[in-house]
């Protein structure tokens, strides 16, 4: 049992980081591919219809933590404070300058939630880099230093990669992009999490909830998965192709 | 203040911001879904522009509710680790199938929703706002379930120092859930209910064109504040009996005490007047008529969100100084080792970022009122996938 909710943690994480990773990719690279108001938009309304069904894998994956492994979410979350509190402010800013960016007229008002956009994107890649330096490490006591930077340019540099990917395969320009490309990018961008959390297994599978707790979750959770998945796919066929939204 | 104080006022003022932002969702969301299947149904054109006007309040409404309820979700383990540690085994639970069976569902068809215009087959996209509101309202059963549980830690049993789980539906007939999950879904109908009708009343009050189109809105918004505002009474009372046998001491205090007060005082004078005046004034369309009446509704729309944040202010602070009641005291749950500079800028940056975000927000949903039907950007056209001729980017 608690084989199992491990491996759904892990399939969470790689998820978030193959998903979410290309949004905050693509949110890092905004000013850099979109010179233009009009560039921009396109380029938000690219990855628009995928943000909501792909952030919530974090929000799954910290409610996994803290159902199925109770322990480790209070130390990790309190070990690494400093880097979470971090990470929630840039994922809020970020989703903040999707939310507001065309609620109202006005180039400056425009340019001022592309910038959240932007810095949010990058404060996600920078903590998340930094936060899995700190778990591969141990949960060292002060968990800023040079490696933890070091990872958090790394992971940036990952991430604008699969989001450059990303917008070339759903815009259909630049160099022709592949959907095989973008696989590849996804694998890539999901890797140094999967490694991180392959590494903790031993640590995690020592901390899972008691048997009671996991079997009542199992119960509950597992025939509703079918609906989970069958949604992120309606997503995808839905999204994929054709004119891009313009609500975000 | 400190480091606990601290600590509880900091999730005290982030609960309470995103309480206010979901009441909201709670009673917008059914209310969009209806319109949404009589405009799929009868295909009549101001189905659609009802749907899409309250669907875009609803919406710009929902983003601060996902903002404040990441920092809510994360919470627990920043500051409360001791919660996790002495009662992770249970209160986990029902905090982890919020995330998986509701609210990542919900995420996912309120995004096929938003951009699903123009896109998805009419059915399929009302099936979307009606899953939508059902994980809204699943999601809502779930956080009640742990909050009671916190109320009353029915269904468990402590083992070596810590809760164990010994009765998973003890959780779902916790005399402290049974009359508190209506009584919050209700009260999110009425605060649904008194957007619709304050935003209504400011068209008709400044006479603009669309006339029809909000007198019916003030009929949706007075009746379902009706509904709500029964419903918010009625369970609000039926829950001093099994409140009155877990929690005796509850509304001693002088805070929980008066705040009690005011919820009871809001609660029961509004609901009088939705019952005695507003909805009999609605035969013959006599409060849309009643001009001198509109600024008198536009000031009521605040009144079920203070009296939705007295609601909360009076079961939290009554429950002190237990976080699990009778169990683990609020210090105790402290996470070891929290000093008050952790807790003073975490509590600054997301204090000061979601108010003013807050702020924002409302300005929008006030914006966005403004402007009326006309204007609603929610469903509006697609934009072609290949760039246009003269590119300004570089991909």
């Amino acid at each position: 049992m608690d084989i199992f909710w491990f491996l759904t943690f892990a399939v969470l994480l790689a998820g978030y980081f193959a998903l979410e990773g290309f949004d905050i990719g693509l949110g890092v690279l905004l000013p850099v591919l979109g010179r233009s108001p009009a560039g921009r938009d396109r380029l938000v309304g690219a990855m628009a219809p995928f943000v909501l069904a792909n952030e919530v894998w974090l929000v799954a994956l910290a409610g996994v933590l803290f159902g199925a492994f109770p322990v480790l979410e209070g130390q990790a979350l309190s070990r690494l404070y400093p880097l979470v509190v971090a990470l929630l402010l840039a994922w809020i800013v970020r989703d903040a300058g999707l939310w507001f960016r065309r609620r109202a007229d006005g180039a400056a008002w425009r340019l001022v939630w592309d910038g959240a956009l932007c810095a949010g994107s990058a404060g996600l890649a920078l903590t998340w880099g930094a936060i899995l330096v700190a778990v591969a490490r141990g949960l060292p006591d002060s968990p800023l230093d040079a490696p933890a930077v070091a990872g958090g340019v790394a992971l940036l540099a990952l991430l604008a990669w699969h989001g450059r990917t990303f917008a070339a395969w759903r815009l259909q320009d630049g160099p022709r992009g592949s959907g095989r490309a973008l696989l590849l990018s996804a694998c890539a961008a999901a890797a140094p999490a999967v490694l991180v959390i392959a590494a903790a297994t031993g640590h995690m599978l020592g901390n899972a909830a008691p048997d009671p707790t996991l079997s009542v979750l199992s119960v509950m959770v597992v025939p509703v998965a079918p609906i989970l998945v069958g949604a992120q796919v309606w997503v995808w066929r839905t999204f994929s192709r054709g004119a891009l939204p313009t609500f975000f | 203040m400190d480091v606990v104080d601290l600590a509880r006022t900091q999730f005290a003022v982030t609960g309470s911001l995103h309480f206010l932002f979901v009441v909201l969702t709670l009673g917008l969301a059914p209310l969009v879904a209806i319109m949404h299947t009589r405009y799929a149904i009868g295909g009549n054109p101001l189905h659609e522009r009802m749907t899409r006007f309250w669907g875009q309040i609803y919406v710009i409404n929902y983003a601060l509710g996902i903002v404040t309820g990441l920092v809510m979700e994360f919470q627990f383990g920043l500051s409360w680790s001791g919660l996790s540690h002495y009662a992770g085994d249970v209160f986990g639970a029902p905090l982890a199938m919020e995330t998986l069976l509701a609210f990542f569902l919900e995420s996912t068809f309120l995004g096929l929703w938003i951009f699903g215009w123009h896109r998805l087959p009419r059915a399929l996209h009302v099936a979307c706002i009606w899953l939508v509101t059902l994980t809204a309202y699943a999601s809502a059963l779930f956080i009640m379930v742990a909050n009671s549980f916190l109320q009353n830690p029915a269904g468990s049993a402590e083992v070596g120092g810590r809760l164990v789980l010994r009765d998973f539906g003890a959780l779902f007939t916790n005399p402290t859930l049974v009359f508190a999950l209506p009584h919050v879904l209700s009260a999110g109908l009425w605060a649904g209910g008194f957007v619709v009708m304050g935003a209504s009343a400011y068209h008709l009050f400044r006479r603009t064109p669309e006339r029809e189109f909000f007198i019916r809105s003030l009929r949706i918004g007075v009746l379902t504040a009706f509904v709500g505002s029964l419903f918010t009474v009625g369970f609000g009372y039926a829950q001093f009996g099994p409140v009155g046998s877990v929690q005796p001491d509850k509304f001693h205090g002088a805070v929980p005490g008066t705040a009690l007060g005011l919820m009871i005082t809001i609660g029961q004078l509004v609901q009088f007047a939705v019952m005695f005046v507003l909805t009999p004034l609605l035969i013959r369309d006599v409060l849309a008529r009643s001009r001198w009446l509109h600024p008198l509704l536009m000031v009521m729309t605040p009144l079920p969100f203070v009296a939705a944040i007295a609601g909360w202010i009076v079961r939290e602070v009554g429950r002190q100084p237990w976080l699990v009641y009778g169990k683990l005291s609020v210090a105790d749950a402290l996470t070891p080792g929290l000093t008050r500079a952790d807790v003073t800028a975490s509590f600054a940056g997301f204090a000061g970022v979601l108010g003013l975000l807050a702020l924002v927000d409302y300005v929008l949903i006030a914006r966005a009122v403004r402007r009326g039907p006309g204007r609603v950007v929610l469903g509006a056209a697609d934009l072609p996938v290949t760039a246009e001729p003269a590119p300004a980017h570089a991909l």
